[in-house]
């Protein structure tokens, strides 16, 4: 699996890097043989430097060729595991962002599966995919090398073999096993590890330092980053020198075994049965087994990088149902006109959390329109504007564009018809110009709507001040670049979805758009949209009525179903919540009311 | 850097406090390297030679103590390492950190959180602890890996003096090595921009919360293109710098072994002479081939410590700072019991270092003990930077504050927090749980639950405690799997927190509010108001209450206009309003939707 994993590397880098660990496993029994076969010369020659030359070039060929190769299998595996790296990187985030709704990605099991699967170490017990592709060549490579050094000892006698290589697999699986073991007990400790982090960042923020410091709990929180690194790193420790105990006794796996190979081949050069240069071999290979076996840091390698492709695999699993439905409705000619939007009798509740947000709603959405959607917090206001963009879907009922069920239509095609300004809209740590061409990807960016969407948004005074105009990336991190404030980027996002518009979109909806905005710009903005084009719908959710009041239709929902809907006046005149709750409000800005209910 | 080995000295010191054992035993590991290499080469030629010369028991020994040698050679590092680690974690974690986040917190100025300039270095102190200590012990590293290779060459020199020429050869490699190594770093740099773009994007990719935006707009797979394409270039550049590195040290070991070949030549003809012996050839051989790991550990090492410079730094400039910031002309005198007069702003002026504008700018006003007053202004106008000055984060330009008569600056700072209650815009939404997320607000009483029950009705957040499953001890937030609150609920908990203070000298509401809509804002405050009235009575406790809205403060006794760090007007609501100015016009523009005649809506923006 790992293996197959190498595939993005490309052949030519791959092949190389095969190669490259190939010939430097065999070097260690290579330059055993060669050093062996000096000391023979050396010994045999007497003043004839022909005698030993080859023998010296052949040893130095072994040395330089390991200097070189190691050299080259540098770069080679960066580049190997780049690649690898970039193109599980690549797949991930097209997977994810591939998925049509959104519902499916907040599952807290699925967000741990990205994380996992995005390979992107966030400690040094985490490893990406490339990593353990190219150690998985390396493990390869060891067993090779350790292969050749006891084809070396073969030389010699047969049974140093199993002599070496027995204990030498056995001090590798229990470091191994140490090893893994130290990984998990620090895996089982990042809650703890977060928790110190986050209480330190609560001591270095401004904002909390604020508080910290007028409330007086530095102390406090100090303290907290103490206990919970004592929680982390207690058992690390303790595991830590347990290891480190195992290893210097599985020291004698290699004392004892050594000892006696070195002792039965000394025995045997001085009893003269074997040649000096044949106990060098012995000497080196010996070692080398023990040497080609010794570093378990691989295992780490492929077994992190192992259950990051794993986590890929079930990622993949998990959002393979929510992918593809084929759109099945004829593409209805549309003359630039919005689509009648029907929802019927629409239930829904959010996965996991066993409420019910809509039940039993019904509302048509009128093509040109400006509908304002009010009611209580809770009322299921964001949710719809979340149905509506196919982010989720119905429980119970449908929802028609034009008499098709938005299933048939094909999100991407219906997407394509909105824009819509979200609560928490994005912040795109890109050029200006991208952070509102970005509204609408699928045509290419045009200036003329960027430039018409920016003044319409207010975002004219903002561009002006930028060192940079358009070019310039939104966020300090990028050379050049800039934080706007809540209210700018309110005004950014605003702009994104008013380029959409100009570029096709049919249906705007903004959720609460003026949150971060002073009167004066909230205001303008909706001066603004009452004035918008023809044949553009506007679905507008606030919480402020004065503003809402001037909408062609309000609705107000309530218990997940329309409640009321109508024009202001004939709200006001009905005497129903609308109106209570717009006198309510109005009350709150006249000076010395009495405190009577909570909005 | 002449500052370092005095630093180094004192985290050794902090090293062998931490954990004595084991420090000892890591330091042991160390030493034992530094002859390992020799050894193993000097048993080696021992047990060759005396094989030769038929020497029975001498050969075995030899051989044993070749094992022995190779044994310890594989085994004292890796232990030593662990070790060093579990003395590095201890001591940096447990003994360090605590020191330095102790010093941050300890600064009652806001500059270090706040100028930039400041604020890279202590958030590169974030980590910084492990990695200072660790840097202490790559120090020692390094200069253990110096002698082995000092020791190693002696060796050989020993064998015949020509070999010591391998040091000069030794010194390309080194040179070329920290080359090489100074091109991937400059290159890491160059393209570390790129890295958190495609970070940035990779996360916008994959996260449910952008998600939606992102699929409305279609940027998935745009988004998607660009991250790999942000990869592309980190790599391709990082992949370049590798290959030139790489060079560097083909070239250099290549030179290396050329004069390796030819010392081992000279070794080999002084053999054949009979001047030396096999073993010598066999010595020369196993010690010189450790020779390029040598290098390459202590480039490495060295590499470390030098990069440990960023830390450093930022560390020595920390104490410093510290030190002048608790050596300043702090004031001792305690704020007062009660207050009678009230707090007067003389001519307050401010100015943030490296802006070209007086955020406040000549505020002269009385606010009388026991009033409510507040601060309205669009953005940018000084308010927050009013609270600020008067928790004393900063110190006026210009100008003074005076409690009852006495100059803040002469206040001890502490004790006059002690004496203040405070809601930020920007509050803590702390991960933990009911109780200390409100009882923060006052650390001496976190035991008590009456107290923090107390505070939560006074905050009217007891319909929230209410809800929560378990109560005060409920865990708050997502981060540790607790419960998530609300925008409203959150700002309900700092509200509480702020109420914790039994007796405030003043109480400053500045903005907690500013996410709800303008009625609920509204309503926060007239809570407030209320309270603050009941309040005052025996501390003289002023309430200031900050907002960027004109027309939810309207109950206030006095209402103070900041625009561009002026005060452009005071007065009541209705003062105001009469005066038909500022206020007057905007709290017009926030009220107009309200008219109870429906007739068309006043024309949009107010003339200024």
């Amino acid at each position: 699996m790992l293996l197959r994993a190498l595939r993005p590397g490309g052949t030519v880098p791959v092949t190389l890097l095969c190669l490259g660990y190939g010939g430097f496993a065999l070097l260690p029994a290579g330059s055993a043989v060669a050093m062996g076969l000096l000391v023979d010369r050396v010994r045999q020659a007497s003043g004839a430097p022909a005698v030993w030359l080859p023998a010296l070039a052949l040893f130095v060929g072994t040395v330089l060729a390991g200097h070189l190769i190691d050299a080259a299998l540098e770069p080679l595996r960066y580049l190997v595991r780049a690649r690898v790296n970039g193109s599980h990187r690549a797949t991930v985030a097209a997977l994810v962002a591939g998925a049509p709704t959104v519902a499916v990605l907040e599952r807290p099991a699925v967000q741990d599966l990205i994380r996992t699967a995005s390979g992107d170490p966030q400690s040094w017990t985490e490893q990406t995919p490339g990593d353990g592709a190219v150690a998985q060549v390396g493990v390869l490579a060891r067993w090779l090398a350790a292969a050749s050094a006891a084809a070396v000892l073969v030389v010699f006698a047969w049974w140093l073999v199993p002599l070496l290589a027995v204990p030498a697999l056995a001090s590798r699986a229990i470091r191994r096993r140490d090893l893994l073991r130290v990984v998990r007990v620090w895996a089982h400790g990042a809650g703890d590890g977060r928790r110190a982090d986050y209480w330190k960042r609560t001591v270095l923020s401004p904002s909390t330092g604020k508080e910290q410091r007028v409330y007086g709990f530095g102390d406090w929180a100090v303290a907290q980053v103490l206990t919970a690194v004592r929680a982390m790193y207690g058992p690390i420790w303790a595991t830590t020198l347990r290891v480190q105990r195992s290893g210097a006794a599985s020291a004698l796996l290699m004392l004892l075994p050594l000892t006696v190979a070195y002792a039965a081949v000394t025995v045997a050069v001085v009893d003269g049965r074997t040649p000096v240069g044949v106990q060098v071999a012995v000497f080196l290979a010996g070692l080398g087994v023990y040497v080609a076996l010794g570093p378990t840091w691989d295992a780490l390698e492929t077994e992190g990088a192992l259950r990051v492709m794993a986590a890929a695999e079930q990622l993949r699993d998990v959002l393979a149902p929510v992918h593809r439905r084929p759109a099945t409705a004829p593409v209805a000619p549309r003359n630039g006109r919005p689509p009648l939007v029907t929802f019927e009798d629409v239930g829904f509740g959010y996965p996991g959390t066993g409420r019910t947000v809509l039940d039993g709603l019904d509302l048509h959405i009128r093509p040109g329109e400006m509908l304002a959607l009010v009611g209580l917090n809770g009322a299921g206001k964001s949710t719809l504007t979340k149905l509506l963009a196919g982010l989720y879907e119905p429980t119970a009922g449908r929802i028609r564009a034009d008499g098709v069920d938005l299933r048939d239509v094909g999100l991407p095609r219906w997407r394509d018809q909105l824009a819509v300004v979200f609560q928490d809209f994005v912040r795109y740590e890109l050029p200006m110009a991208d952070n509102v061409t970005l509204g609408r990807a699928s045509v290419p960016p045009d200036p003329v709507a960027r430039d018409r969407a920016a003044a319409e948004a207010g975002l004219a005074e903002v561009l002006a001040r930028l060192p940079d105009g358009w070019a310039t990336p939104l966020s300090r991190g990028r050379s050049g670049g800039v934080d706007l404030s809540g209210g700018q980027w309110q005004k950014v996002a605003l702009a994104r979805a008013l380029y959409a518009v100009h570029t096709g979109a049919r249906i705007l909806v903004l959720d609460e758009p003026t949150a971060h905005l002073d009167v004066r710009s909230e205001a303008e903005l909706f001066d603004r949209l009452r004035d918008r084009p023809a044949g553009v719908t506007v679905v507008l959710i606030s919480h402020r009525l004065a503003t809402v009041r001037r909408s062609d239709r309000i609705v107000l929902l309530d218990g997940g179903r329309v409640a009321e809907s109508g024009h202001h006046d004939d709200l006001i005149r009905l005497d129903g919540r609308y109106a209570r709750m717009f006198r309510t409000q109005a009350e709150r800005f006249r000076p010395g009311h009495p405190d009577r209910v909570d909005v | 850097m002449r500052r370092y080995p005095g630093l180094w000295w004192r985290l050794f010191r902090l090293s062998f406090r931490a954990r004595p054992g084991v420090a000892v035993a890591a330091l042991t590991c160390r030493l034992l390297s530094l002859v390992t290499v020799p050894a193993t080469g000097l048993a080696l030629s021992w047990a060759v030679n005396a094989s030769g010369a038929g020497l029975r028991s001498t050969a075995l020994v030899g051989a044993a103590a070749a094992a022995l040698a190779y044994t310890l050679n594989a085994t004292v590092e890796g232990v030593g390492h662990g070790l060093g680690l579990v003395v590095v974690d201890r001591t940096g974690l447990l003994l360090l950190e605590p020191e330095i986040l102790g010093e941050i917190c300890g600064i009652d100025g806001l500059d270090h959180l706040e100028r930039s300039d400041y604020l890279d270095r202590v958030s590169t102190l974030d980590r910084a602890a492990w990695g200072l200590v660790a840097a202490a012990w790559n120090a020692l590293d390094s200069l253990v890996n110096l002698a082995r290779l000092g020791i190693v060459l002696a060796l050989l020199g020993t064998v015949t003096p020509y070999l010591t020429l391998l040091l000069v050869f030794a010194a390309v490699p080194l040179w070329f090595d920290v080359r090489g190594r100074r091109v991937l770093t400059r290159t890491e740099l160059a393209t570390a921009e790129d890295d958190r773009l495609q970070r940035h994007l990779f996360d916008l990719a994959t996260r449910a919360a952008p998600g939606g935006e992102i699929r409305v707009a279609g940027a998935a797979s745009d988004l998607v293109r660009r991250q790999a394409r942000a990869w592309r270039n980190v790599h391709d550049a990082r992949f370049r710098a590798q290959l030139v590195s790489a060079a560097w040290r083909a070239g250099a070991w290549t030179v290396f072994t050329l004069g390796f070949a030819g010392a081992l030549a000279l070794v080999i003809l002084r053999a054949d002479r009979a001047q030396g012996t096999v073993g010598d050839v066999v010595l020369a051989v196993s010690v010189a081939t450790t020779v390029r790991g040598l290098v390459q550990q202590t480039v490495a090492k060295s590499a470390q410590t030098a990069e440990s410079g960023v830390l450093v730094e930022p560390y020595l400039w920390l104490r410093r700072y510290a030190a002048e910031a608790r050596g300043g002309e702090a004031g001792h005198r305690a704020a007062p019991r009660r207050l009678t007069d009230g707090i007067s702003l003389v001519d307050l002026t401010y100015r943030y270092p490296g802006t070209g504008r007086n955020a406040l700018d000549g505020v002269t006003v009385h606010l009388p003990a026991g009033s409510v007053t507040a601060v309205v202004g669009e953005y940018g106008s000084g308010k927050t930077t009013l609270v600020k000055l008067l928790c004393g984060f900063h110190r006026p330009d210009g100008g003074r504050i005076l409690v009852d008569g006495v100059d803040l600056a002469g206040l001890d700072t502490r004790g006059w927090w002690r004496r203040m209650a405070v809601a930020f815009q920007d509050f803590g939404r702390y991960q933990a749980p009911f109780r200390e997320a409100v009882g923060l607000g006052e650390p001496g009483d976190l035991a008590d639950d009456d107290r923090i029950r107390a505070a939560v009705r006074a905050a009217g957040a007891d319909d929230l405690l209410d809800r929560l499953p378990q109560g005060l001890s409920t865990p708050l937030g997502r981060d540790f799997g607790g419960v998530e609150l609300s925008e409203g609920q959150w700002q309900k908990t700092a509200l509480a927190r702020a109420c914790m203070r039994r007796s405030p000298l003043l109480f400053v509401l500045d903005e907690p509010t500013a996410s709800l809509d303008a009625p609920s804002e509204r309503a926060v405050f007239d809570r407030y108001l209320r309270r603050a009235r009941d309040a005052a009575g025996d501390a003289g406790a002023i309430t200031l209450i900050v907002s960027h809205r004109f027309a939810t403060v309207a109950d206030a006794d006095l209402i103070l206009v900041l625009d561009g760090g002026r005060l452009a007007e005071a007065g009541n609501h209705d003062e105001l309003i009469a005066a038909g100015g500022r206020y007057a016009a905007l709290h017009a523009v926030s009220t107009r939707g309200y008219a109870t005649t429906s007739g068309p809506p006043p024309p949009a923006t107010p003339a200024r």
